[in-house]
């Protein structure tokens, strides 16, 4: 009987205690600034190495590149770049080999979408996408 | 006012009258259900450390129960293929039923009552015990495994803790010596059956949570078991009949312990007697519900057949001892 | 004469007690289990094979997915295979951070265990109350390494991320208030008579079922075997640090449930003792080439997660894709002797050992 007695102790105690719950919808949900979000692309910064779509464990980023229109300078620039959310799972690889940081994480985590269509987000999307842009991104 | 009413000739005024009243009475109770609902849910929240509710109506949710209310009616009604149709369409009503005919000898003040008949305890358990068939039938007309077990449970729990109820309540009725509940009432006057009768009591308070299917005896129908017990296949208006018995029941179980063991409407001492009664049932009848609500968010569940063994090798001998000691004091003190 | 029959009753895969997507084929005689039968592969995501065409680095992310409840262990058992293959040194640094990362990890998973247990057997506070504590823990996690549940944290040769500023204090000023925590767990439920009642005695098996069957982790220890990686083989530097392993004598329910509540304390000392000496600066990478690439041969390591002996068998041919992956996941090995457990249980008794033995589907279907 004892043990009842405690525990119901326990619980009227925990009445009046602060309550820890979010209030999520209203509020925007407190993230630190590490946190992993949906990428967000500088196209101007891209060279087109081809690394972030190598190294994706899911295979989920797509990208083209193109010449660079001024003949004078060597290399690519960025033409086409596709996140493939329905199986991108943010680990973060993207932007950890990145050279140039054109792929960074940013704190909006929010994807869901009433097609599964709209999941397949393009580059325009993901240059847009410059909210709560992660400000450290190398360790 | 009603008792001129029951010795009056029948007639169709008559049953119109009746026919109001109860309406009237009903509404009530689901107005008690909606905000014991809500009880329950801001209760547990706050014991969880949550909210509860706080979405529809307000900071407080007032309207929330409404709500979830409003989208059971609007659910579809599935009956599964295999059921056994009649059965599982009767079974809520069989169970909801007796619910609301055992408010009818409730002794809510000395004047709000409905049927003052001489046997009002023994007329309350007695009715009560036919929800029983609701559940078995529900849970065996659904034709699911689930449900049939949690049916069987509940008939088997019933049966086990409906016995020890009768028996610690029947100290109560050698002091008193009638099984009408005014008069129960009356007696406890210089003090109430809760200080008289203390083993009782906690053998009555335990039993009752077995009957109403409360945790920690939620056994017919523990979700992390049985899924839902007896209730797994019912959906929308059918399954709200079923959670409306089981709230109407805690309604009426509240009332029943707030008139036999904590003096119904009288006030704890003389002097505060000019509180109306209606009040002081109010708040024990409140506080009553609250202990069952703390309980339900603390306490694990017990096991089936230790539900068993606690109901016949403890609380039975115990009921028993309790009515000897009572006879015992009665027949040297009084 | 009555007729009798026995029927057959499908637990899960969707079922609230069953953790995931566990399905579990009972025989029963009214409520007595005859025969029980596990089903699983709901979950099956064939991690070891998708690993044999992904490079190290990227294997990572995966093993956050096996045990979802402690991706941190999952994260080292990888990285520490790689890593023994290769000889890479881990600084001392990453290698604090490893270890305070992992502790918290099995602090949290072993919140989940006892919250959901508590759960199983039919009381709903418990489980907020250690959601709550845990979900202290998951900030700090999410602080460290940007994710709340797959944290991708370690690298092979380190760790991704530096402990932001102030984490290290945040983590000593958690030590003192998880205690006073579990000493509130303890006053909710450790000594609850319902509770006792429903877990002294259930689900008891001898230490040598236990070896015979392979267990591991708290459902191992719970036979008086003490038998902890942490202290037995010590990996990373778990030396270092003063700990118990403790030990339970009855194997039952009660004993596995009592465990990891003491483990929690003792992952706490750890904790204590890691904060303490944490280096004031250092590396948090070893120099690792660009592109890992494993020496031809194979390596086996094993290390002790929340749930039991995690291993990860490594064969490689040089290339920087493994040839062969295969993770020893306790779960799954824990799993096994359910049905010899369950049989002539009733069906309250196979939820409480069910939850007794702790899986998570993630690890046991692979």
């Amino acid at each position: 009987m004892l043990g009842l007695a405690k525990g119901l102790k326990y619980t009227l105690k925990n009445l009046t205690r602060e309550k820890v719950t979010y209030d999520y919808p209203n509020k925007p949900l407190p993230l630190p600034d590490r946190f992993r979000g949906i990428q967000k692309f500088y196209p101007e910064k891209c060279i087109v190495c081809n690394q972030c779509a190598q190294i994706c464990p899911t295979d989920c980023i797509n990208l083209t590149g193109k010449k660079h229109p001024d003949p004078a300078k060597k290399g690519k620039i960025i033409d086409t770049y596709d996140i493939n959310f329905e199986i991108c799972i943010l680990c973060d690889l993207c932007t950890e080999v990145c050279p140039t940081e054109a792929i960074i994480m940013t704190n909006n985590f929010e994807l869901a979408e009433y097609s599964r269509d709209m999941l397949f987000k393009n580059l325009e999307w993901l240059d847009e996408n410059d909210e709560n842009i992660r400000q450290v991104n190398k360790a | 006012m009603i008792e001129e009413l029951l010795q009056s000739s029948p007639g169709w005024a008559n049953f119109g009258i009746f026919f109001l009243l109860g309406a009237v009475l009903l509404l009530i109770v689901l107005g008690f259900v909606t905000y014991g609902i809500l009880a329950e849910r801001k209760v547990m929240g706050y014991m969880q450390l949550r909210h509860g509710p706080n979405q529809v109506g307000g900071k407080w949710g007032l309207l929330q129960t409404v709500a979830d209310v409003l989208k059971l009616l609007l659910k579809e009604d599935i009956i599964p293929k295999a059921a056994d149709r009649p059965l599982f369409i009767i079974a809520p009503v069989i169970a909801f039923a007796p619910s609301f005919m055992v408010l009818a000898t409730m002794p809510f003040t000395d004047k709000f009552q409905f049927a003052d008949i001489g046997v009002g305890l023994l007329y309350y358990i007695a009715v009560s015990g036919l929800t029983t068939f609701g559940m078995l039938l529900g849970g065996w007309a659904s034709n699911n495994k689930y449900a049939l077990l949690g049916g069987m449970r509940a008939a088997a729990q019933m049966i086990s803790y409906e016995i020890p109820l009768v028996m610690s309540v029947l100290g109560v009725i050698l002091l008193t010596g009638s099984l009408n509940l005014n008069e129960i009432v009356a007696k406890q006057e210089h003090g109430w059956f809760i200080l008289l009768q203390p083993i009782g009591f906690i053998v009555f308070f335990i039993a009752s949570i077995a009957e109403l299917n409360r945790t920690p005896f939620d056994l017919p129908e523990s979700e992390n078991e049985l899924v839902a017990g007896y209730h797994v296949e019912y959906s929308g208006f059918r399954w709200a009949f079923f959670m409306l018995a089981e709230y109407v029941y805690l309604f009426a179980m509240s009332a029943l312990i707030t008139v036999v063991f904590l003096g119904g409407w009288l006030p704890p001492l003389a002097i505060l007697g000019f509180i109306p009664g209606a009040v002081w049932f109010a708040l024990k009848f409140s506080v009553v519900v609250f202990v069952y609500i703390w309980l339900r968010s603390t306490f694990p569940r017990f096991r089936a057949d230790r539900l068993m063994e606690f109901g016949w090798k403890v609380l039975l001998p115990v009921a028993l001892a309790n009515i000897f000691l009572t006879a015992l004091i009665k027949s040297l003190f009084f | 004469m009555i007729r009798t029959e026995e029927m057959i009753l499908n637990v899960g895969p969707q079922h609230p007690s069953t953790h995931g997507v566990f399905r579990l084929v009972v025989k029963i005689d009214g409520e007595v289990i005859t025969e029980a039968k596990p089903v699983i592969g709901y979950l099956h995501r064939g991690t070891e094979k998708l690993a044999e065409d992904l490079q190290y680095t990227q294997i990572i992310p995966y093993t956050d997915r096996m045990d979802y409840l402690s991706s941190m262990t999952n994260n080292y058992v990888i990285c520490h295979a790689v890593e023994t293959m290769m000889g890479i040194e881990v600084p001392e640094r990453a290698d604090f951070l490893r270890v305070i990362a992992m502790e918290l990890n099995r602090v949290a998973s072993h919140l989940v265990a006892w919250g959901t247990y508590i759960l199983d057997l039919g009381a709903t506070s418990p489980f907020i109350y250690a959601f709550r504590d845990r979900e202290m823990i998951i900030n700090m996690l999410n602080e460290l390494s940007g994710a709340r549940l797959t944290f991708n944290y370690m690298r092979v040769g380190g760790v991704k991320w530096d402990a932001p500023e102030g984490w290290i204090e945040k983590v000593r000023d958690f030590v003192p208030y998880m205690r006073e925590q579990l000493q509130g767990y303890h006053n909710l439920v450790s000594g609850n008579e319902i509770f006792l009642d429903r877990v002294k005695g259930i689900g008891t098996y001898t230490r040598e079922d236990a070896i015979n069957y392979s267990l591991s982790g708290p459902n191992l220890r719970c036979t008086g075997v003490k038998w902890d990686l942490r202290k037995n083989e010590p990996y990373s530097i778990y030396n270092r640090f003063d700990f118990d392993v403790p030990v339970a004598e009855s194997g039952d329910a009660f004993a596995r449930y009592h465990l990891r509540l003491s483990e929690i304390e003792e992952s706490l000392k750890i904790l204590e003792q890691a904060v303490e000496q944490f280096p004031a600066e250092g590396q948090i990478l070893a120099k690792v080439p660009k592109i890992i690439k494993a020496p031809k041969g194979e390596a086996y390591v094993r290390i002790e997660s929340p749930r039991g002996e995690i291993g990860c068998y490594i064969a490689s041919d040089g290339k920087k894709e493994p040839y062969r992956l295969k993770f020893r996941r306790p779960s799954f090995y824990n799993l096994q002797i359910l049905p010899k457990l369950l049989k002539g249980e009733n069906i309250a008794n196979m939820i409480a050992i069910l939850g007794a033995i702790d899986i998570v589907l993630g690890e046991v279907d692979g």
